[in-house]
C-alpha cells in the first residue's frame, strides 16, 4: 500500500468520523417535540369560503345552455 | 355545497378557441402563457373531436400533492389555486398535471420558469377578492361577482359547460339522452341495446 493510498484512506476515516458525530449531535439536540409535518398552504377560512351563488346571470347561463332539453325541467333554474 | 366543474360537450366544440381567447383578454395573461387550450382529436379526419381543456380542478389534485412547498388550497366551491407568493416555480405540478394546466412564463434568466399561472375557474387567489393585487397576479374575479368562468359563457355553441357539478351534469345528461348515440350515450341499455338485462 502506497502512502498515498495510506493518506487516502485517513481522510475517508476523518470524514466518516466527521459524519457520525455530526449525526450524533444533531440527534441529541433534536427532540420529537421540535418535529414539524408540513402543512398545506391556508390562506384561512375567508379566502377559501364559497362564492358561487345562484345568480340571475348564473340561472341564465344554466336556461340558456339547457334550452333544448330541460324546459320543463322543474331544477332548470328558470326565473 | 355546490362543486364547480367544467364539462366540454365534445359533439358540440367546433374548436372556435374563443374560450381560449376570452381567457387571455379577461385576466390579461401574458404572452406564452394558455390557460385554457383546444385539443382536436383526428384533426381533418372523419370522427374529428374537438375538447376543451384547462384546469380541472381535481378533487384529489395531483398537482398538490407533489408541490414541495404546499402552495395549492381548495376552495369551499372545489376550486383548486394556489398562492404565487409561496410557489417557486419548481415544475413539479407540470409533470404531475394529467391535463397539462399548470403553465409557466419563463422570465427568468438561466431558464428559470417563474410562477406557476393556471385557471383560477375565474375566481381570483388568496389575496382580497376583487383587489389590485389579486388581479394582477390571478386575474379576474367572476365567481366573488356572482357570474361563471367566461370561458365557458363565451362558447357559441354551448359545448363548454361550468358551474354547479350536478346542473351541469343534469344538462348534459339530458343532451346525450336526446341524441341517443355515442359512446356517452346514458345508461347500459344505450350502450348493449334493450336485450340487456338490468
Amino acid at each position: 500500500m502506497g502512502q498515498d493510498q495510506k493518506d487516502q484512506l485517513g481522510r475517508r476515516q476523518f470524514f466518516r468520523a466527521l459524519g457520525g458525530g455530526t449525526v450524533a449531535a444533531a440527534a441529541g439536540m433534536a427532540s420529537p417535540i421540535s418535529v414539524t409535518e408540513a402543512q398545506a398552504y391556508d390562506p384561512g377560512t375567508d379566502e377559501t369560503r364559497s362564492r358561487y351563488r345562484l345568480t340571475d346571470e348564473v340561472k341564465a347561463f344554466y336556461r340558456t345552455n339547457g334550452y333544448e332539453t330541460l324546459q320543463n325541467s322543474t331544477n332548470a333554474g328558470k326565473k | 355545497m355546490a362543486r364547480m366543474k367544467f364539462l366540454c360537450d365534445a359533439d358540440r366544440c367546433i374548436e372556435c378557441n374563443a374560450c381560449v381567447t376570452a381567457c387571455k383578454n379577461e385576466h390579461e395573461v401574458p404572452w406564452g402563457i394558455n390557460r385554457r387550450r383546444v385539443v382536436t382529436l383526428n384533426d381533418g379526419k372523419p370522427g374529428e373531436r374537438s375538447v376543451s381543456m384547462a384546469c380541472m380542478h381535481c378533487t384529489d389534485a395531483p398537482c398538490a400533492a407533489v408541490c414541495p412547498v404546499n402552495c395549492f388550497y381548495t376552495t369551499a366551491d372545489a376550486v383548486v389555486l394556489h398562492s404565487k407568493d409561496i410557489c417557486i416555480g419548481c415544475g413539479y405540478c407540470f409533470y404531475a398535471c394529467p391535463f397539462g394546466a399548470p403553465q409557466y412564463p419563463r422570465v427568468g434568466n438561466f431558464g428559470s420558469r417563474g410562477k406557476m399561472d393556471k385557471c383560477t375557474y375565474c375566481s381570483g387567489g388568496p389575496e382580497p377578492d376583487l383587489s389590485v393585487a389579486e388581479y394582477e397576479k390571478y386575474g379576474s374575479n367572476r365567481l366573488a361577482e356572482g357570474k361563471l368562468p367566461l370561458c365557458a359563457e363565451m362558447c357559441s355553441t354551448k359545448a363548454l359547460l361550468a358551474g354547479d357539478g350536478e346542473m351541469i351534469a343534469e344538462i348534459y345528461k339530458q343532451r346525450v339522452i336526446k341524441r341517443g348515440y355515442g359512446s356517452g350515450a346514458w345508461g347500459w341499455k344505450t350502450a348493449y341495446r334493450e336485450t340487456v338485462a338490468i
